[in-house]
């Protein structure tokens, strides 16, 4: 498993340009069949509305300002659900993807807590869950069978696209640079927790369609990754400081008890804790 | 007084079976049916009660083994030595707790090895997986020897085990400094779906001053319950020098926090007056203000109330910080309460009460106190003497018939809460829909001959016509699908399909089962719901027609066969005026028969099966029959909308298929409503 994918220059990524998206769910509906994730409608309360996200749709479109976004896992570069995994279930590829291996899933769904974009799904109605989300068609990609994932090979008005991420980054430049009133001048997912590789470009802020303003500006993992490096120095530490602790502590009981042997018990040496 | 004389050790017992009871019962259903039904868990809430009471709650509650442990061998405070096993006990336990708590919790138990083998170091829950494995192994070693000394032949073992003890606590601390601060590591990577007052690149240190806190705290309450359950003698001398230390421990917590806060400049948050500002001040209050008050009086005169409710209230106020941590912070952010299911408390309990009872176990048989409780009571149960024809011996219940009678109580409750559950979960709100309207359509062919413009010219005239109107176009009659119960219209041509599937005899493709004396029921007179499964079937009613008393047999014909609907006779055996043959609906289930799906997967199960079909062979015009756009026009059009807007571009083919090409060719087209016998 690697986490070294940001560097990758062969690392693949989704643009989808809001202002074209007409909102037919050609992709919903491709995703499904493409991933086999059966129907959205059984009668569950943990399902809410059949037309959001959930383990049986991997992608939906979210209506909002009269315009349609869509919405799906955001691939991030350095994403936190692969970090939180502890043993690598969920990893990131190298081609961008990151993917899901039910096999060694524990279903402890710490994927689920630590989704700076909440986009991951589980399948709560299964004695046997497994964690649902986008994985970018990635078995599908890696052998072959598709070329392109099923989303983007279906949208109708090419508003959602796949290509590498470098030259989507580089289209979605142009496109505001081409049309600099109508766009706003921002790529989705360019910087966000390190970067995604789901980028987004539209005419309207997408803060209430998925892009939360309180992300931060660098990979979650990171704070994370900082304190558990300093696991072994403080196992040592700690240990050796008990130790030492103890070493002098018996030390001076036994000066102590040597010297009450010697001379006659001081009254003064008594221990504070026992005489009060 | 022995236990057999005292009511409280009987009721507490009994109480604490009764809720391994039910326990027992939910944790079987949720092994089998899934967490969604046995749970308030939903995606956006995924970690609740099990995660933030029986394993922060029980790797909280250990935290007094090695406060304990360190005060006893690591600063040579010899005279806390009588609360030494008590405190590794609980310690133990707290951990099985955790395992336990973790079993039933994760989706996927069998794989609760993988983190053995499977490392990824970048993962906060695999350091407090090996935590929890590496110190389970190092308390039980710790305990060992309490239950080993009843035996001769592990003498050597005894000898070997104390020997080790230095290093082994010494091993202790370091995992349990590691493992209580890397509970609040976990917290790390869900910053962005927390509240600031709660989340901070510090939450690993606010964990590890606090576990201090806490297990001071917890070894004190255990205390004072087991002396208050077995009517002896709490060691107040003891539990004051804890409150002492508490209160530095409590006080640093306090700095910690307060410091954080104001270092990272959020500090007026806490005095916003949002509720968020009023939990974190209760919080503080219970953990560390009131305590401190409490213990600090508690230093003058005898004090044991102070000692007692300060303890209570620090340990509460500690395991509500984690709960806060946990889940309550995050609610700020996501805007999704969770409340816990009665059977997630049930479950919670039943944890609980299983290791108090091993507790209180440990403490009856093995040497866990340095003055241990009376025996235990072994009862005679009142059996009849053969002589005298007369009940001899006790009239109570020995301690297992207690026991068992207790547990039987609570997996007939159990088994109650887990239905009344599952019946919960089930999605309550029907939606509803709204029956399509019938409207008129003006029909042009394109200018470029593939296929034709469909204009709805009305939206409220209900008329069946074919007429042809000024401008070369058709005025037919169409229908208005409210797909999805929110104003967003599908046109469907009507008579222009009816056309193309043969004219009038066509009915029956698509409408594939009547009401009697109906030629063609509409789909909404049984697909009554958009989404949920429709029970079309009237019992009682067919008993009724078919002869009252001998009726059963005309369906359920096999006599070996349960009575189900399953196992009877299919509707269209009888029901002969919807031919298979003639239908182009395929029904997903077949074996229950009489079952209507939701009104939108009836629609496109019954459209989408005929537009992929004709997409193959036929040319269409600028987009594949299938597409979701071929239907889905327009979603925003509403009837006001629709009368102002362009045109609808709907498009159909232009050759026409022959006549009585209606189940030719057509895949699935013997495909049958309810599967002819």
């Amino acid at each position: 498993m690697s986490t070294t994918t940001a560097s990758s220059t062969r690392s693949f990524a989704i643009l989808t340009d809001v202002t074209l998206c007409i909102g037919c769910e050609e992709c919903v509906a491709a995703c499904k069949k493409a991933n086999k994730t059966g129907d959205d409608d059984a009668p569950w309360k943990w399902q809410g509305g059949a037309a959001e996200l959930s383990s049986t749709r991997w992608t939906t479109i979210a209506r909002t300002q009269g315009r349609y976004v869509r919405v799906q896992c955001r691939h991030c570069l350095d994403p936190a659900c692969a970090a939180a995994c502890p043993v690598g279930a969920l990893y990131a590829t190298e081609s961008g993807a990151v993917a899901y291996d039910a096999d060694i899933c524990m279903g402890c769904r710490y994927c689920l807590v630590a989704c700076p974009f909440r986009m991951t799904r589980y399948e709560w109605d299964s004695p046997m869950p497994r964690v649902r989300k986008c994985i970018l068609c990635y078995d599908a990609l890696t052998s072959g069978e598709l070329d392109q994932p099923a989303c983007t090979s279906a949208c109708p008005t090419k508003a959602t696209i796949f290509g590498e991420r470098e030259a989507l980054l580089a289209e979605a430049r142009r496109r505001i640079e081409a049309a600099p009133d109508k766009y706003v001048n921002h790529i989705w997912g360019e910087h966000e927790v390190g970067g995604t590789s789901v980028l987004y470009i539209s005419d309207v802020e997408l803060t209430a369609a998925g892009w939360p303003e309180q992300l931060p500006g660098h990979a979650v993992p990171e704070l994370a990754t900082t304190v558990l490096s300093t696991v072994p120095a403080t196992f040592l530490t700690v240990g050796a400081g008990m130790a030492g602790v103890h070493w002098v502590i018996r030390r001076r009981d036994k000066l102590a008890a040597e010297a009450s042997a010697a001379a006659p018990p001081d009254p003064d040496h008594t221990d504070d804790e026992v005489s009060s | 007084m022995t236990p057999a004389q005292n009511p409280r050790l009987i009721v507490t017992k009994a109480v604490l079976w009764f809720l391994v009871g039910v326990a027992a019962v939910v944790a079987v259903v949720r092994f089998a049916r899934g967490l969604g039904v046995t749970t308030a868990l939903t995606d956006a809430t995924p970690w609740g009660m099990w995660v933030g009471f029986d394993v922060m709650g029980g790797v909280a509650l250990a935290a007094g083994g090695f406060v304990v442990a360190a005060t006893v061998y690591i600063f040579r405070r010899e005279r806390y030595h009588a609360i030494v096993r008590p405190a590794i006990l609980t310690a133990f336990l707290g951990y099985l707790a955790v395992i336990i708590g973790l079993m039933i919790d994760i989706g996927r138990p069998w794989n609760i090895w993988r983190p053995m083998f499977h490392w990824n170091l970048h993962s906060p829950l695999f350091e407090v997986a090996m935590c929890v494995m590496l110190y389970t192994t190092v308390l039980a070693l710790e305990f060992a020897p309490v239950v080993l000394e009843r035996f001769s032949w592990a003498v050597p073992i005894i000898r070997f085990l104390r020997r080790v003890t230095l290093p082994l606590v010494i091993l202790g601390i370091a995992l349990s400094t590691l493992h209580q601060s890397s509970l609040g590591t976990l917290f790390l990577l869900s910053g962005a779906r927390m509240h600031p007052l709660w989340f901070s690149p510090l939450l690993p240190v606010h964990f590890l001053v606090s576990a201090v806190g806490l297990g001071l705290g917890m070894v004190t309450v255990e205390s004072l319950v087991t002396s208050w359950l077995y009517r002896r003698q709490p060691e107040w001398d003891l539990l004051r020098g804890l409150t002492r230390a508490a209160t530095v421990v409590l006080s640093v917590y306090f700095v910690v926090r307060l410091g954080d806060l104001a270092w990272r400049g959020e500090l007026g948050r806490a005095f916003d007056g949002s509720w968020f500002a009023v939990l974190f001040w209760i919080e503080m209050g219970m953990s560390t203000l009131a305590p401190v008050a409490l213990f600090l009086r508690a230093r003058k005169g005898d004090g044991h109330w102070a000692i007692t409710w300060g303890s209570f209230l620090m340990t509460a106020g500690f395991v509500l910080h984690r709960a806060d941590v946990g889940g309550i912070s995050h609610i700020a952010v996501t805007g999704q309460v969770y409340v816990p299911a009665p059977t997630e408390v049930a479950v919670s309990l039943g944890i609980v009460s299983g290791l108090g009872l091993i507790f209180l176990f440990f403490v009856e048989n093995l040497k866990v106190w340095e003055e241990p409780p009376p025996a235990v009571d072994h009862f005679t149960p009142a059996a009849m003497d053969p002589v005298s024809s007369q009940y001899i011996g006790s009239p109570w219940l020995g301690e297992g018939q207690r026991a068992a009678l207790a547990v039987i109580c609570g997996v007939v409750v159990g088994i109650a809460l887990v239905e009344a559950q599952v019946e919960s979960r089930r999605r309550s709100a029907a939606r509803p829909i709204h029956p399509p309207r019938s409207a008129a359509v003006e029909v042009t062919p394109r200018a470029d001959g593939k296929g034709h413009v469909f204009e709805v010219v009305s939206p409220t005239v209900p008329a069946a016509m074919t007429e042809a109107v000024a401008g070369g176009g058709l005025l037919q009659d169409a229908i208005l699908i409210d797909s999805g119960g929110e104003g967003r219209l599908v046109l469907f041509p009507h008579a222009a399909h009816q056309r193309r599937l043969g004219g009038e005899a066509s009915c029956t493709a698509c409408h594939h089962r009547n009401v009697p004396l109906d030629r063609a029921t509409s789909c909404s007179h049984c697909h009554r719901d958009m989404y949920r499964w429709t029970d079309t079937f009237d019992h009682a009613r067919h008993v009724v027609a078919l002869d009252q008393s001998l009726s059963c047999r005309v369906c359920h014909r096999d006599r070996n066969a349960a009575r189900t609907r399953a196992e009877s006779r299919a509707c269209a055996s009888c029901h002969q005026a919807t031919p298979p043959h003639l239908t182009r609906v395929r029904t997903t289930r077949e074996a229950e028969p009489g079952l209507a799906p939701g009104y939108e997967k009836a629609m496109h199960g019954l459209c989408l099966g005929c537009h992929r079909e004709e997409e193959k062979g036929v040319a269409v015009a600028d987009r594949s029959l299938s597409r979701c756009t071929t239907c889905h026009r327009d979603e925003f059009a509403s009837d006001a909308e629709m009368r102002q807007r362009p045109p609808f571009t709907v498009v159909a083919a232009t050759s026409p298929e022959p006549e009585g090409a209606v189940g030719g060719g057509v895949r699935g087209a013997a495909g049958t409503t309810g599967g002819s016998p």
